[in-house]
């Protein structure tokens, strides 16, 4: 095969889909092997999923579901066993892609003998950013995860919740289009993950899409528009929160001053249609409900992996 | 100091004639081939014929389409400070503390009454650099890219639009900063140290009664005769005896009506000659051309002419100007050759020998002029242009550059041993033309580059050895090449089968047969004996070629040079330069693919 021919191949294997489309992953899968070559885990199985532009992605799963093997295959930083990942349209190990992505991994992995604004501009110039522009944004960084006070520290002295802060300047550094964070509030303070969640949301109305993985359903339920929900590797549910949350054989009704009459009434009625009456005031399910259902549930393949409820 | 034939080749001469291109390119082909190879067997194994092949063709066509024109500087500089910040951290200016502890306690052990101190304590410098730095070299490159992995720091940068090069090149050239930095402040100390070191005064002792003559204090664990001069002007001066080495010269002034004789700095220690060399030709006992003698020693280095006999040893020199030789008043020749006596014979005088300079027409001689063997020493000989000689057998007098250098500017200088029943042996360096000195500092400072390309080679492999191999590993690897490269000639020779006693399988069998080596190998089954050489032929061979493809590290070693005070010639460095450029392309090149195609997440 000449060179020209591999590039085509690659060109055609990308995705033809509208622009929107940020991240695909067709039959994505992974397997951990040994130094042997011998299997080891199955840490994800045929991943199909779709992050469109301009909204906020959730991956959600128990301890050791695949979500971080998602994001690094996602960013290449691991190679798929089957399947493939695409970003921008473009395969998910090619490294131009990296210059529209900010990442905040796992634990923050920086170099702790650098300070605060040494870690800026060292990942600034890796984005072939000029010095000047390297200045202005990590200055404006450093203000927006309130590191001023400990910008001339050295990582190492700094605390989780800190070093947690300092990571996400550095996933900013670039003004990424797409943001990845993997388990963004996890060692943030309450204010910390609050500031965290509203920045996402920020980041989103401003145009940028977001994936980002949890375990803190609250903050998913808080701020994604769409969530993933993996389960021992692979997908269990996939959709639009609001509509997931949705109990659909159940209806509630919020009205205001309703006298006792007038519910007895409506009780009725409900009741010579047919319906009955469960209760007529309480919300129904919580993201924790629909997570500890699907969790639970350890018989695989039982719970088909429902399409996008756009 | 023995210089090899090689070091004496101009830089053109061992790029073209020598082969110096052709054998870069082999070794790089062939590691090239090999690298292919592995690399379609691995991923073979992983993805299957088809598939593999596929993604080995990517890798290629990444590098060359996506990688290498997109590098960019900026990260590179970035990547390299970091490497850079990262050594100075792991408080490497430590080595610098340690260089610094070892010249301060050198004076007690370096014996000063040796008989040429400044030998002494310049090897003693540059040796030691050189250790320290190759160790500094091994351990920051060695340990540098698989603590990142380990630590996961890998992952914030490879999710930036960072090239596999320039984390490799990045890589080396921040820690050839490192040891450049260390290496700036040793060599510079290294002369401080040794410009004091051998630096001394001494003071007038006695003046004998005419006050022409003297002897100085005794200093240094030395002292020198002196003699006075009178000068055109009227003035009076000197110079001292040659003592350990060096003179110094006699100063006489006025002062107030009385004459002061003080004595100058030391002179002649520190060096550095340019030597013109020439090619070695030996004719035998009736005139022909022949291949010299040996007088029964193992090392086949010097070739013997014997004494009283048509045996010469003929040196023909190329390039040979007035104006390489300061203007041409004298034609300055220095000669050490060995003396092998099959008598004692007259042990005051020395065995003999002359010298004739000769045009290569033949029609041209200069007269012969004898000299006495200095052994263990460099004789300084110098030829004044206007010599009595002969043309075509008429005695007449002749001009060195206009009669007996020939249209292309060569000269021939012929050697032979007077004495019957002595012997004089010779190497093709033995016997220069001088033309003139380079200063010591710049010298040393090109044996310092030396020291500076042996660290950029071991900080290249292990670079490389660690994109594929853990911290330890990656060490013991660089180290076993750097090993294989100081005692490449012996490895050499084994494997090419130089040394008697056949290949590896061969020797085993050997062994407990006890057989010598000289004598073949008889087992009494040719068909036997003849697999076995097979075997080891291939072995030999493959062993061969990994070990061309390692860096001859012994040959960038020209401390030497600095040392015995020769000049290292601009060649000898450009070509170095060259190989380091070479071997630096090659190890990124490695380290690149290895890294591309490694799964930095899955450690
Ligand atoms: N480098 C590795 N080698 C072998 N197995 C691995 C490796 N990394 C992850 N795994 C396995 O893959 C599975 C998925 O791991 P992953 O890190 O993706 O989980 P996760 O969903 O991110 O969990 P958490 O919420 O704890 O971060 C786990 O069973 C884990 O043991
Ligand atoms: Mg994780």
């Amino acid at each position: 095969m000449s060179a020209s021919t591999v590039a085509e191949a690659e060109n055609k294997a990308s995705p033809a889909t509208a622009s929107d489309v940020v991240i695909e992953t067709r039959n994505l899968g992974k397997i951990y092997r040994d130094f042997w070559g011998r299997k080891k885990v199955a840490a994800l199985k045929a991943l199909d999923i779709e992050v469109l532009k301009g909204e906020i992605f959730g991956l959600l799963g128990p301890n050791g579901s695949g979500k971080s093997t998602t994001i690094k295959l996602i960013q290449g930083l691991l190679f798929p066993t089957s399947g493939r990942a695409f970003v921008f349209g473009k395969d998910a190990r090619d490294v131009t892609k990296n210059e529209r992505i900010g990442y905040l991994p796992e634990e923050s992995y920086l170099y702790k003998f650098l300070n605060a604004e040494e870690t800026l501009d060292f990942y600034g110039r890796l984005f072939d950013m000029p010095a000047e522009l390297r200045r202005e944004r990590s200055e404006q960084l450093i203000k927006m995860v309130g590191l001023q006070h400990a910008r001339r520290r050295q990582l190492k002295e700094y605390s989780k919740g800190m070093t947690r802060r300092i990571g996400l300047a550095q996933a900013l550094i670039n003004e990424p289009d797409l943001l990845i964070l993997d388990e963004p509030t996890t060692g943030m303070d309450p204010i910390g993950s609050r500031e965290m969640k509203d920045l996402i949301v920020r980041l989103r109305d401003e145009g940028k899409t977001i994936l980002m993985c949890s375990h803190q359903l609250a903050d998913v339920q808080d701020v994604c528009d769409r969530v993933a929900i993996l389960h021992q590797g692979e997908l269990r549910e996939l959709g639009r929160v609001d509509s997931l949350l949705k109990v659909r054989d159940v209806t509630e009704v919020h009205t205001t001053q309703l006298s006792d009459a007038t519910k007895a009434k409506i009780a009725d009625l409900i009741r010579a249609e047919g319906g009955k009456v469960i209760s007529m005031d309480n919300p129904t399910t919580t993201m924790e409900e629909l997570f500890l259902d699907i969790v639970q549930d350890d018989r695989p393949g039982q719970r088909p992996s429902s399409k996008p409820a756009t | 100091m023995r210089i090899e034939p090689e070091q004496m080749w101009s830089y053109f001469e061992w790029l073209f004639y020598h082969y110096g291109l052709l054998q870069g390119v082999l070794v790089a082909v062939a590691l090239a081939a090999l690298g292919f190879i592995a690399c379609y067997l691995i991923s073979m194994a992983r993805y299957g014929p088809g598939e593999g092949f596929y993604h080995v063709t990517r890798v290629i066509y990444e590098l060359l389409a996506r990688d290498l024109p997109r590098t960019s500087m900026r990260r590179i500089y970035a990547l390299g400070r970091l490497a850079f910040q990262e050594a100075i951290r792991r408080r490497v200016l430590v080595v610098m503390a340690v260089f610094i502890v070892g010249v301060l306690f050198a004076g007690w052990f370096l014996d000063p009454s040796s008989d040429n101190v400044a030998r002494l304590y310049i090897s003693f410098v540059m040796t030691g650099t050189s250790y320290l730095v190759l160790l500094l070299g091994l351990f920051l490159s060695c340990f540098s890219l698989p603590a990142d992995i380990k630590s996961k720091t890998i992952q914030t940068i490879t999710t930036k639009p960072v090239r596999c090069t320039e984390i490799v090149i990045g890589r080396i050239l921040g820690f050839t900063a490192v040891g450049t930095l260390l290496l700036a402040g040793m060599a510079f100390l290294s002369y401080q140290f040794v410009s004091r070191g051998i630096n001394h005064e001494h003071e007038v002792k006695d003046m004998a009664s005419d006050g022409m003559s003297g002897t100085t204090s005794y200093d240094a664990k030395h002292q020198h005769q002196f003699e006075l001069i009178e000068n055109e002007d009227g003035s009076m001066g000197g110079t001292t005896d040659e003592q350990k080495g060096h003179r110094h010269e006699v100063v006489v002034r006025d002062v107030d009506g009385q004459r002061v004789v003080t004595l100058g700095k030391p002179e002649g220690l520190l060096g550095a000659r340019i030597p013109v060399f020439g090619s070695l030709q030996i004719t035998d006992r009736s005139g022909n051309v022949g291949s010299g003698l040996n007088v029964g020693y193992e090392s086949e280095y010097q070739k013997y002419i014997e004494g009283n006999s048509l045996m010469s040893a003929i040196w023909t020199f190329d390039g040979v100007y007035p104006g390489r030789f300061g203007g041409g008043d004298s034609l300055p020749l220095e000669l050490s050759l060995k003396a092998f006596r099959t008598y004692k014979g007259d042990i005051v005088t020395g065995v003999q020998g002359e010298i004739i300079l000769k045009n290569p027409d033949g029609r041209v001689e200069s007269e012969r002029r004898g000299f006495v063997v200095k052994e263990f020493a460099v004789d300084h000989i110098e030829i004044p242009r206007k010599i009595s000689g002969s043309r075509d057998g008429q005695p007449v007098e002749v001009d060195i550059f206009d009669d007996l250098v020939s249209e292309d500017g060569q000269l021939q200088v012929v050697v032979r041993c007077k004495d019957n029943g002595q012997y004089f042996g010779m190497a093709q360096p033995d016997l220069y033309l001088r033309a003139g000195d380079s200063t010591f500092g710049w010298n040393m400072f090109k044996g310092f580059l030396g020291i500076w390309m042996q660290m950029v080679l071991v900080i290249c492999l292990g670079v490389m050895f660690s994109t594929f191999l853990s911290g330890p590993v990656a060490m013991v690897a660089t180290m076993t090449c750097l090993m294989l490269g100081f005692f490449g000639n012996l490895a050499l020779d084994v494997a090419t089968g130089d040394l008697p006693g056949g290949g590896p399988i061969e020797s085993l069998i050997r062994m407990p047969l006890q057989t010598g080596a000289m004598v073949d190998l008889d087992l009494g089954n040719e068909v036997l004996e003849t697999v076995i050489k097979g075997a080891d032929q291939g072995i030999m061979y493959t062993l061969v070629s990994v070990f061309q493809a390692i860096p001859r590290f012994g040959q960038f070693n020209t401390a030497d040079f600095v040392a015995y005070g020769f000049n290292i010639s601009g060649g000898l460095v450009a070509r170095h330069l060259t190989m380091t450029l070479a071997y630096f392309l090659l190890t990124s090149l490695i380290a690149y693919f290895f890294l591309k195609t490694r799964e930095l997440a899955a450690a």
